[in-house]
């Protein structure tokens, strides 16, 4: 079986992110109220002429010119409802879409000052939430003028709007002019280095290496990277064939938390470590890490930092480079220079850190066989006013996040409750929580900074540091699934 | 109440041990209070639990009804799994939160009993990633099995079909009855406040909507430990 692909079939967002031309996004969260008009809307928007529609943006190539804005829309499964699919339909999509996110909640980690019943409007109303429409555009005026042609069609609920960042914007204009790309998010990490890359069309099983994904990873209709397993086509198939699934997330950041848990963490390896030192930072380390010489604590933070993410703030990968970032490669050439790396052992990454627990590669994981099964596609913006550690304040400022995959449960959710809280993937870290973004408490957080003779520090009491504020799992319908509830007559 | 009950409350207390009342329980105060005031079936397994102590070891019944309830075919499910039994043991062994799992037949109903580690839905899929061709020869002899063979092409389903046969678990504290049912209803857990005497209502009614049931989470000898953490400790390889 070889199927080709046509690219022209599907919205574009699935298979290729836009921050890196258009870094100004805006996200409508919309309510059918007018069935009629709903409905003319998603018809007139796949083909894009009717003046006042925007055109849903497909994943067919850009020539030589690059768009001003890009257009996509994602539908929640109340919003398929209040479309008009007729329940024979309905009834074959996945239970997690069809429970929604906040019944999901437990799952996901999404308790205590992360439970739903503390997310704002729009995501209290996850009955009226329909629509999730998102704006990619060159600048603010493209997203009003988009925001106000949306809003003929639809009630929009509720707005949120995201901008790519430099590390300027995240750590500080001490930051700035450095050149860096702006791939910042908050915490001061370079995002969005590592996507699975889907560099063939048609059907054909790519090799195994951990960058090349087969389409039906995020796409509906195609094989999957677990041998022999497709996922159910929500029917008709003009409907679920070539759509995909979409974990909408908005995660606030306690950014000033995190530098202040730095600070913490490294007055207490000074005092703790004594002459195990030398394991973690050796003489004049601080300087291969950036500082001056004697700026031994600012050298600790960044090693805390690091270690608990897997890759330095600039985007070196942990596992290549333990002792310090790599600084001097050119940007273009960043993306390749810190995605080769590899967690055989015995690897210089700590096992718990954030992104070898979403993507351990090929590290050894008690799932075995699962190390890439559960890989999705990953597109963020950071929200909320730019942070400077010198002037902190406490704004609420984090991530706009998209986990999009074929099937949620496997991909998002699996990730979400074994591997990220749980720890399950690896006997070493199972009971504990991811260190960035698990559902942590003091009393029972740990992590372990790993030291260069293979012993470790456990580092305890940190609080949890992101926090859910709203989300909702959407449908990412093809064109002709939107084609087809454009056309739905019911009701 | 037992001190200084009065004769009706001791007569009350008394009826459930009475002969003529079990039969007008039977078949008139039960089947009118189950229509009066109907409870959901409650879904089977394990809850979602924040704890990690809790959610780690978990308990898997899965009830299969068996088509040809005959012991001929109790003998051809018999032959069906011990023909499998080494590549079903890989397959468990691949997986790799597994600690126990095993086959039993009981009333012409193939049940299998297992602990897991984690999550349900990932311990189901990655199973069938695993030995899902093997599986299906077993899903040919019992009901409701032919909708979801092959297993393979039907993932999702097949997790909604164990999940809908495995047992429900009852709460380790009986009051926590009332919240499910409410959830199950569609209503925020204990909005309207729940009085301590409906409980054994409840949970008759409940005992009538799931007539096979865990009694509770079970015990383990090791709360709170993986296999793999156990495999390591221990230098069997994880």
């Amino acid at each position: 079986m070889s199927k080709t692909l046509d690219l022209n079939e599907l919205q574009g967002n699935i298979l290729r992110g836009y921050r890196a031309d258009l870094t100004n996004v805006r996200y409508l969260f919309l309510e059918v109220v007018n069935l009629g008009e709903a409905r003319r809307f998603l018809g007139a928007a796949i083909e894009g002429v009717t003046p006042g529609i925007p055109k849903i943006t497909t994943a067919a190539h850009w020539a030589d010119q690059k768009p001003q804005m890009c257009f996509n829309i994602g539908v929640t499964y109340e919003g398929l409802k209040a479309l008009g699919t007729p329940a024979s339909s309905l009834a074959t999509f996945p239970v997690e879409f069809v429970e929604g996110m906040t019944r999901r909640a437990l799952k996901l980690g999404d308790f205590g000052p992360s439970a739903a019943n503390h997310w704002p409007a729009p995501f209290d109303r996850p009955d009226r939430l329909h629509l999730i429409a998102t704006i990619y555009a060159v600048n603010q005026d493209i997203l009003d003028d988009i925001q106000d042609q949306v809003s003929q069609a639809f009630s929009v609920l509720g707005v949120r709007d995201a901008r790519a960042r430099t590390d300027a914007n995240v750590l500080g204009p001490q930051y700035a002019g450095d050149g860096s790309p702006n791939n910042r998010v908050f915490f001061g990490y370079a995002d969005s280095i590592s996507q699975p890359k889907f560099n063939h069309l048609t059907d054909a099983q790519p090799e195994k290496t951990s960058d090349s994904a087969p389409l039906g990873t995020v796409l509906l209709g195609h094989p999957t990277r677990m041998e022999g397993v497709m996922f159910r086509v929500p029917s008709p198939k003009a409907l679920g064939l070539n759509g995909s699934f979409n974990a909408f997330r908005v995660l606030a950041q306690d950014t000033h938390g995190f530098e202040l848990y730095l600070d913490q963490a490294a007055e207490e390896l000074e005092q703790m470590l004594g002459e195990r030192m030398d394991q973690l930072l050796p003489v004049d380390g601080e300087i291969l890490i950036g500082f001056e010489k004697g700026q031994r604590r600012e050298a600790l933070r960044e090693i805390v930092a690091a270690q608990m993410c897997g890759r330095w703030r600039n985007g070196t990968p942990v596992a290549n480079s333990p002792s310090h970032p790599i600084f001097n490669i050119p940007n273009k050439d960043q993306a390749e220079a810190f995605n080769a790396f590899s967690y055989a052992a015995p690897s210089a990454c700590p096992v718990g850190a954030h992104i070898r627990r979403t993507n351990p590669r090929d590290g050894e994981v008690v799932q075995r066989g699962s190390n890439l099964t559960r890989q999705m596609v990953r597109r963020g913006m950071p929200y909320g006013p730019d942070f400077d550690p010198k002037n902190p304040d406490n704004e609420e400022r984090g991530l706009l996040g998209n986990f999009i995959g074929a099937n949620l449960g496997a991909q998002f959710e699996a990730v979400m409750c074994d591997w990220l809280n749980l720890g399950l993937l690896h006997p070493d870290i199972t009971g504990l929580n991811d260190p960035l973004i698990g559902a942590n408490t003091p009393e029972t957080s740990a992590f372990d900074l790993l030291l260069r003779d293979g012993t470790s520090y456990r580092l305890r009491g940190f609080p949890r540091f992101v926090k859910t504020r709203g989300g909702a799992y959407t449908f990412l319908p093809s064109l002709p699934a939107i084609e087809y509830l454009s056309q739905l007559k019911s009701r | 109440m037992a001190n200084g009950a009065g004769w009706f409350d001791r007569f009350v207390n008394s009826l459930p041990e009475r002969g003529w009342f079990k039969s007008l329980s039977n078949i008139v105060v039960v089947p009118f209070w189950a229509a009066v005031d109907p409870r959901p079936k409650l879904p089977g397994g394990p809850r979602p639990s924040v704890q990690p102590s809790e959610s780690l070891q978990r308990m898997m019944n899965l009830i299969m009804p068996l088509k040809n309830k005959s012991p001929v075919g109790r003998a051809m499910a018999a032959m069906v799994i011990s023909q499998n039994i080494d590549e079903i043991f890989t397959g468990l062994d691949n997986v790799g939160t597994i600690h126990f799992a095993r086959f039993i037949i009981i009333d012409d109903n193939l049940c299998m009993l297992s602990v897991y580690d984690g999550d349900f839905s990932n311990y189901i899929r990655d199973f069938i990633v695993a030995i899902g061709n093997v599986f299906d020869g077993i899903l040919s002899q019992v009901e409701g099995g032919d909708d979801v063979i092959p297993t393979r092409d039907n993932v999702d389903k097949f997790i909604d079909w164990v999940h809908d046969r495995d047992l429900f678990q009852l709460p380790d504290f009986a009051t926590d009855i009332f919240a499910l049912q409410d959830a199950a209803m569609g209503r925020p857990a204990n909005s309207a406040a729940h009085k301590l005497d409906e409980l054994p209502r409840a949970m008759i009614l409940q005992l009538k909507a799931n007539p096979n049931f865990s009694l509770g989470g079970g015990y383990r000898g090791y709360a709170g430990l993986s296999v793999a953490q156990i495999r390591q400790k221990f230098g069997l390889g994880w």
